[in-house]
């Protein structure tokens, strides 16, 4: 497939499904890291022996008969700043993969739930992705991969530091879970940091959606494990999924008392969120991810009707800089991409929301009684 | 009494400081007291980067270097790998390894980095096919040694030598998948 067409959608298929944790968590991701024996890591190796190790990856996906899907190859270096922009915020690539000038290549599967970094921090990287809560089943998904190109591929390991990687943060199953959740009353009610404190304690991260170093815009929280040597496969996920289900229970409770408690409070919240979102004119990233948070907050609490969650992921991946440059047709500064946040939030959401009569009926005066 | 910062080792050093007229002290660890920063009351908070955390862990605070540098000419110096040129203080460095075969050439310092960034020096999770064979084999010769120790301690030389014949019955198959006899 032409990169375009993966540019052109601002969430994939896998995204629309639905199921009992869809009201907190957004997606789940699975990376495995993975590098061949024999070769330097990417951090010190010449660029023939990066050449030899990106060939051997991306015949062994495209010979492999045990892999289902078709994959697109792109390589980084082929790609405008704007189309890898916008794949990093699609975070079908690491922002680390998307700076590579020479080395660094991507094969993504047609539906975007896959893609294989190539020669970015290691060899191979192996990225699986399904919507909401599903470790088992992305994790499935990524050890089939794994199972089907170590056949081809002489991957660098031994039997006392298992999967050899660059840093030693990956060593081991070189595995990383993370479950992108949205937090909004843990975070009105201060309690994240407590949790975050509690995390690290357990061998977790918590971070913002695009992972160091970010803040958590719009009260998304990537959880991932820390510890990937001295464990198992199953003990990590076995790990992550307990406490994933401790603050996903946490964050209903307080949605809860909160309803309980001030529930007026929380309407008026909401309904100024979706004002501004479907009436500014300027939107800054930051107050745009607020407002799309407290909208998620009322259609999660059904204090909002007729706006798909769907949608506001949309919204959420589309208002990014890259994807609005791609929406405008052109570079523009930053001031002007408030404007166009504002008009494009403006046009997804006004339309969703003002296509069903909020009150009363047409031509009939609520107010008459 | 355990360390204000990281909360999780004995505090072992007490900083005091004089804030307004008024004296505080503050009780840290060794690790977290090597990063104090006199001229600035509070810790970073930033994340802490491998880099810095390897440098602060295995690498050495700059006072004391030379008490360091004693202790080396005794001991023999970290080796250089031969397939990409990294040497050890490299490693701590960068947070990061040359190559594979890197993992072979600093292995005697690794598991006690490992034992303090991860769950434990040893891997214990998914293995590749090949590998997965190897260390079946493995496992059967180090068990059936077990038992040969038994036999040769009971006197039962019988017993103990067709468990030998075993053994090299397995190593020859070790070979012939891969793996090293030691």
């Amino acid at each position: 497939m032409m990169i375009e067409s993966f540019l052109e959608r601002p969430t994939p298929t896998w995204m629309s499904m639905e199921d009992d944790y869809s009201d907190i968590v957004i997606s789940t991701r699975i990376r495995l890291a993975r590098n061949l024996d024999g070769y330097r890591f990417p951090l010190s190796f010449t660029e023939n022996e990066a050449l030899q190790v990106e060939q051997a990856v991306t015949h062994a996906v495209q010979d492999s008969t045990k892999l289902q899907d078709h994959y697109s190859y792109f390589a980084i270096k082929d790609l405008t700043s704007l189309q890898r922009q916008i794949l990093v915020e699609k975070h079908l690539i690491s922002p680390q993969l998307a700076k590579k000038e020479q080395v660094g290549s991507m094969l993504l599967s047609d539906d975007e739930s896959i893609s294989i970094m190539v020669n970015e921090e290691d060899h191979l990287r192996i990225q699986c992705m399904t919507a909401s809560f599903q470790l088992q089943r992305a994790y499935e998904q990524a050890n089939k991969i794994d199972r089907a190109l170590e056949k081809a591929l002489p991957y660098a390991f031994r039997d006392t530091f298992g999967y050899l990687t660059s840093c030693p943060t990956n060593i081991g199953t070189g595995l990383r879970a993370s479950v992108m959740m949205h937090l909004p009353t843990l975070t009105l009610s201060g309690q994240m940091s407590q949790i975050i404190n509690a995390m690290t304690r357990l061998g977790m991260t918590v971070r913002g959606i695009y992972g160091e170093g970010s803040e958590n815009l719009g009260n998304v929280y990537q959880v991932s494990n820390q510890i990937t040597l001295g464990k198992t496969e199953e003990d990590i996920l076995a790990d992550i999924q307990s406490v994933a289900e401790k603050i996903i229970q946490k964050e209903r409770h307080a949605r809860g008392r909160l309803m309980e408690k001030a529930e007026l409070a929380l309407e008026d919240r909401v309904y100024r969120a979706l004002g501004t979102l479907t009436h500014a004119r300027i939107l800054t990233s930051e107050e745009a991810a607020t407002c799309l948070s407290n909208v998620r907050l009322g259609v999660d609490l059904q204090l909002i009707e007729g706006i798909k969650a769907t949608t506001l992921n949309e919204c959420v991946v589309s208002m990014q800089p890259g994807f609005l440059q791609h929406y405008a047709g052109e570079v523009l500064p930053p001031a002007e991409r408030d404007r166009v946040r504002a008009k494009m939030l403006r046009e997804a959401l006004f339309r969703e929301n003002m296509s069903k009569p909020i009150i009363g009926k047409k031509g009939e005066d609520p107010y008459d009684v | 009494m355990i360390c204000e910062h990281c909360k999780q080792r004995n505090a072992t050093v007490t900083v005091t400081q004089v804030q307004n007229g008024q004296k505080v002290e503050h009780h840290y660890c060794d690790v977290c007291a090597s990063q104090f920063h006199p001229f600035h009351a509070e810790f970073k908070q930033e994340p802490v980067s491998i880099q810095q955390l390897l440098s602060n862990w295995f690498g050495s605070p700059t006072w004391q270097q030379q008490k360091v540098d004693e202790k080396q000419q005794a001991q023999p110096q970290p080796q250089t790998c031969p397939q990409c040129g990294f040497t050890y203080k490299r490693f701590l460095k960068e947070g990061k390894f040359g190559c594979p075969s890197c993992y072979d050439s600093f292995s005697e310092h690794l598991p006690k980095l490992f034992n303090r960034i991860q769950a434990g020096p040893q891997h214990i999770g998914k293995m590749p096919g090949a590998h997965s064979n190897i260390y079946v084999i493995k496992k059967q010769i180090e068990d059936i040694r077990k038992l040969m120790k038994v036999a040769v301690d009971d006197e039962q030389f019988e017993e103990a030598a067709k468990l030998r014949d075993e053994v090299k019955e397995l190593e020859k198959q070790l070979q012939f998948e891969g793996g090293d006899v030691t």
